[in-house]
């Protein structure tokens, strides 16, 4: 399962308008996403806002790998609808905050699966960010299907020898996966020395002023939809100022059901 | 002229008893391919790592004796200020490689030692048609092949135009055809530019054509020195060493009484060497 919510993160080279366009823009829509998420708790703006990204989804090729991580994150979606619904909340309101999280999964998501971490740190580049620091940032990100590769492996090893992870209660459980986290953790610092070498070899932080070769370069469809999201979610927040929406809030909670 | 200068070298990796290379001495002159074998735990790796200043600036331990490399003392200088003139391979392809596209990751190493762009282009075009790998301009390393994704770490040393290439068994994660690729690849460079090459490498039947110079460690020592023919006598094999199959037959003739008075690497040497026998024989 937590192998599958990686997938719907990692970025796939294709070949698509989305992925073509500059990381910039991507970033303002996913950022604007979050925000108008977190500004409403109206079930039907939050319906809006994952609807809404579909067309995007479908432009991008990535139906498949969107839902993966939608899939991935199901479990913890279930919990913040049974923890709000059981504190008290209605249930609309706790089927809100559950959409509300799968927003945000699905806003990243399309951001992560089309933006090549390169990128991402050419944009961190571009906000002054030090270079160690994004240069960081983005190996991890680069790093992560590697490590769940590598995870898999361990785990289809011990499982031929004899270790069975999926018995018992959740302590004994846990317990089980120790033969996994020893070995992956030994070789992600084994990993993380033969990358250290790697970087000195080359040059790595050798000087201050570096001039990537790629540079970013907006073009006019980029400009227009970076334009058209500031429109969105401007009107987003004048309507959730100033205008009252209709709510489907009919005050279904656990007590009255139980009562 | 010398490249590379060893005297007395001795090297204790810190929390070990035993030096990993005790008392080497070396010299390499400029434009030399030289093959470095011998078997696991030899110290071949360590020296390769003093090569471009590793040791000591990223593995601490204890260094006796000193090397020069470029007429610069290794002990005094940063393996970042020696990337620009000793260029490195590592073993493992995978983790040598930081960008998400071919172009990207040759672009690394220039990038960092912070020249123009016009200059960064301009090397990164190079170094990818020197290893034949220009039509991957695009891809991202995890979508190539072992070789392939070797002969990208290979173009993005080379960018960096350094004056020595040190191969760390850049072949011992790849199959057998493109392993062979990648010895071509290495043996191309010096048609291509002013270097030196220092290969270490097991697959001796691939390397042995082109190697000018062969060198063999054993327990942190060089033991035997010198032209491949020279070298892959019957020593080499009680070390343990993968000579080439051809000396190994010609060794194994020598024993049974049939010296044919030489040990050839390639095939040819050794066609030439039997034929010239029997020439001998009949006249």
């Amino acid at each position: 399962m937590s192998l599958k919510l990686f997938e719907g993160f990692r970025f796939t080279g294709k070949r698509t308008p989305i992925h073509r366009m500059d990381p910039r823009p991507k970033l303002l829509i996913a950022s604007s996403i979050f925000l108008l998420s977190i500004l409403f708790t109206n079930i039907i703006v939050l319906l809006i806002l994952l609807i809404a990204q579909l067309p995007l989804i479908y432009l991008a090729k990535s139906l498949r790998r969107w839902s993966n991580s939608l899939r991935g994150g199901a479990v913890l979606a279930t919990l913040i609808f049974i923890m709000n619904f059981l504190t008290g909340s209605t249930l609309v309101f706790s089927l809100s905050m559950t959409l509300r999280f799968l927003v945000l999964i699905s806003a990243f998501s399309l951001f992560f699966l089309t933006t090549s971490p390169d990128d991402l740190g050419l944009v961190l580049e571009r906000l002054h960010l030090p270079y160690t620091l994004s240069f960081t940032f983005t190996t991890a990100v680069r790093l992560v299907p590697t490590v769940a590769l590598e995870a898999q492996t361990i785990v289809d090893a011990q499982r031929s020898r004899g270790l069975e992870l999926d018995r018992g209660n959740i302590i004994e459980r846990l317990r089980r996966h120790i033969p996994i986290l020893i070995p992956l953790i030994v070789s992600a610092i084994r990993r993380s020395t033969e990358l250290a070498e790697a970087l000195e070899s080359r040059a790595f932080g050798s000087c201050e002023n570096r001039e990537s070769l790629i540079t970013l370069s907006m073009k006019w469809t980029d400009y227009f939809v970076a334009i058209a999201t500031i429109i969105i979610l401007l009107v987003g927040i004048f309507v959730r100022l100033w205008i009252p929406l209709p709510s489907l809030d009919e005050s279904i909670r656990l007590p009255s059901i139980w009562v | 002229m010398i490249v590379i200068k060893a005297q007395d070298l001795t090297f204790t990796y810190s929390g070990s008893k035993k030096p990993a290379i005790e008392n080497l001495n070396l010299e390499v002159k400029e434009g030399e391919f030289i093959v470095i074998t011998g078997p696991s735990g030899c110290g071949k790796t360590t020296f390769a790592r003093c090569l471009n200043a590793l040791i000591p600036s990223f593995y601490r331990g204890e260094m006796k004796g000193f090397i020069l490399v470029l007429g610069m003392d290794i002990s005094k200088s940063t393996t970042s200020q020696l990337s620009k003139y000793v260029g490195f391979v590592f073993q493992n392809p995978e983790n040598q490689l930081f960008s998400l596209s071919v172009e990207r990751d040759v672009a690394f190493g220039p990038e960092n030692l912070g020249l123009p762009r016009e200059e960064v282009r301009r090397r990164v075009e190079w170094a990818m048609k020197v290893t034949g790998i220009t039509h991957l301009r695009h891809a991202a390393p995890y979508e190539l092949s072992g070789g392939q994704q070797q002969r990208v770490a290979i173009a993005s040393i080379l960018a960096m135009k350094p004056k020595i290439i040190v191969l760390d068994e850049p072949t011992s994660f790849l199959d057998p055809l493109s392993a062979h690729q990648i010895i071509e690849t290495v043996s191309n460079l010096r048609s291509e530019m002013e270097i030196t090459i220092i290969l270490i490498e097991h697959r001796l039947d691939l390397a042995s054509r082109y190697a000018d110079r062969v060198i063999i460690m054993d327990r942190g020592r060089i033991i035997l020195e010198g032209p491949p023919s020279k070298v892959y006598g019957e020593d080499a094999e009680a070390i343990g060493v993968g000579i080439p199959k051809i000396s190994l037959l010609f060794n194994l003739l020598k024993r049974e009484g049939y010296d044919l008075g030489c040990t050839p690497v390639t095939l040819e040497e050794a066609t030439q060497a039997i034929r010239r026998r029997i020439m001998d024989d009949r006249s």
